[in-house]
């Protein structure tokens, strides 16, 4: 009788160790089963985000290139009557100088990381960045400070300001490129 | 256990108990995920209208029109906010049908330099934009004017010749003149007869139902015409947040100019502008007088700053 309730105990031992077991093996798989599903979640993420970066950076791209073409037509670039009759791609340089020093409230205006106005022609050997005290003698309209950086798409346009000479006032116009960067995503 | 009891072992309620869990997290990430779908079609088509309205920037012409056609179904939300930042804000929105239900328009795109006149949601395939320089005295941004080509626009009455003129010469599909179909909304010009939208030119005011909006020029009119009252007067507000910008750029203009000889004597007259377009609050009538009263005078200076 004894030894038999010895035997029956041993028995239920054994099955609550199997069971003990099964339990672990089932919870070793649940974790093993989510663990998988949040590798592929992660994975559909990250290929999405990826695409999402790449459509802005076109997006980015598109702006700058359809920006660039009519910038110099917006009030705060163009030349106007100001240099005689009507001009189309024409930037007054005495404005943009103007504009230069209240840029800051013209923050992400046109939704493009900088604005510069590189002057080409006539040609002059050393890059010189404009400010009040060296104007007109400079080729270079920076309209953010420190350097550029992202991609820049660009376009020609004509340069005017007022010069004056022994007493007569007089317009200059000269050729400049106007280049838009934008930040890559 | 008795014969005929269900025989179900721990391991099998656990295993469903773990399938219907993993099954309803896989079911909500999917769903998460055509949310996010939604939501980054409607940001992309709003950027992409919104960058395809820089070619609409006006050089030396009178105005400026393209048409837009969108595969899907779509809303245009057009929000303004005339208190944020030193320009104000214009927030496009997009919602697309899919599966016959409109999407929830959660976050928009925001565009500093664009004043687009419409109705707050403006619905259909395909749009008609339409641009017109607004000059104040100096140009001070092209405005856009965006319509469904659902909606036709029918000029009537003692229509002035310019416009007539215009509106022909711009080809836009829904603004017509004459051979107006049935359902179209009546724009008229004249008060004897029925209308939808009444512009009374010489007196700068157009009513619509029980509101009267004031315009001053040919480019105000067009967005009193096209837009709601709330989204005209708030855009108008944005305006003249970029005039008082502009009037200070051109008396600095001024100041930096006359160091080289180059008078305009308009420094005065500009910084009135600037302090009247500062404290605008719907009066146009004041405003607009000063603004001729210095067009007029750069006109005639020696040195014109714009």
């Amino acid at each position: 009788m004894v030894k038999k309730k010895i035997k029956a105990k041993k028995v239920k031992v054994n099955l609550n160790k199997k069971a003990q077991l099964k339990i672990q093996q089932m919870a070793f798989m649940l974790m093993a089963v989510i663990i998988f599903f949040v590798l592929v979640g992660m994975f559909v993420l990250t290929i999405r985000f990826s695409g999402l970066k790449k459509s802005a950076t076109l997006l980015e791209e598109e702006n700058a290139m359809l920006l660039v073409s009519k910038l110099a037509d917006s009030p705060e670039f163009s030349c106007g009557e100001s240099f005689g009759t009507r001009k189309a791609n024409c930037i007054d340089a005495d404005k943009a100088m103007m504009l230069k020093e209240s840029i800051e409230k013209y923050s992400g205006f046109w939704g493009v990381s900088n604005i510069e106005i590189r002057k080409i022609y006539p040609k002059s050997q050393s890059e010189i960045i404009c400010d009040r005290l060296n104007y007109p003698n400079c080729n270079i309209i920076r309209l953010i400070s420190g350097e550029v950086s992202g991609v820049g798409v660009s376009n020609f346009v004509s340069l005017c300001r007022k010069e004056s000479s022994e007493g007569y006032n007089y317009d200059k116009c000269e050729l400049a490129k106007l280049v838009v960067s934008y930040e890559e995503k | 256990m008795k014969r005929g009891d269900l025989q179900i072992s721990f391991s099998w309620i656990f295993a469903i108990i773990a399938g219907i869990f993993i099954l309803f997290l896989a079911i909500y990430g999917v769903g998460k995920l055509m949310g996010m779908q939604k939501t980054q079609t409607g940001l992309e088509t709003g950027k992409e209208i919104g960058i395809l309205l820089n070619p609409l920037e006006t050089g030396f012409e009178t105005g400026r029109t393209t048409s837009l056609t969108i595969p899907a179904e779509t809303r245009i939300y057009n929000n303004c906010f005339d208190n944020e930042g030193v320009f104000g804000v214009q927030k496009i929105t997009i919602s697309q049908k899919s599966f016959g239900e409109w999407a929830i328009p959660e976050s928009g795109v925001n565009f500093r330099n664009k004043y687009i006149f419409s109705e707050e949601i403006t619905e259909g395939k395909k749009f008609h934009i339409f641009s017109k320089p607004f000059e104040f005295p100096f140009k001070v941004s092209d405005l856009i004017y965006l319509t469904t080509a659902e909606k036709i626009y029918c000029f009537s009455g003692d229509i002035p010749d310019d416009i007539i003129e215009e509106l022909s010469g711009l080809q836009q599909e829904n603004l017509k003149t004459e051979n107006c179909p049935e359902n179209s909304i009546n724009v008229c010009f004249s008060s004897e007869q029925e209308c939808d939208i009444m512009v009374n030119y010489n007196a700068g005011i157009v009513e619509k139902g029980d509101e009267e909006i004031y315009f001053s020029g040919d480019t105000l009119m067009y967005a009193a015409i096209f837009s709601d009252t709330g989204i005209y007067n708030c855009q108008l507000n944005r305006l003249m947040q970029r005039v008082k910008q502009l009037s200070l750029l051109y008396k600095n203009k001024a100041d930096f100019i006359s160091q080289r000889g180059c008078y305009s004597n308009l420094n005065s007259d500009l910084a009135v502008l600037e302090n009247s377009a500062g404290t605008f609050s719907g009066n146009l009538g004041s405003i607009s007088a000063l603004a001729e009263e210095i067009k007029d005078k750069n006109d005639m200076a020696n040195c014109k700053l714009w």
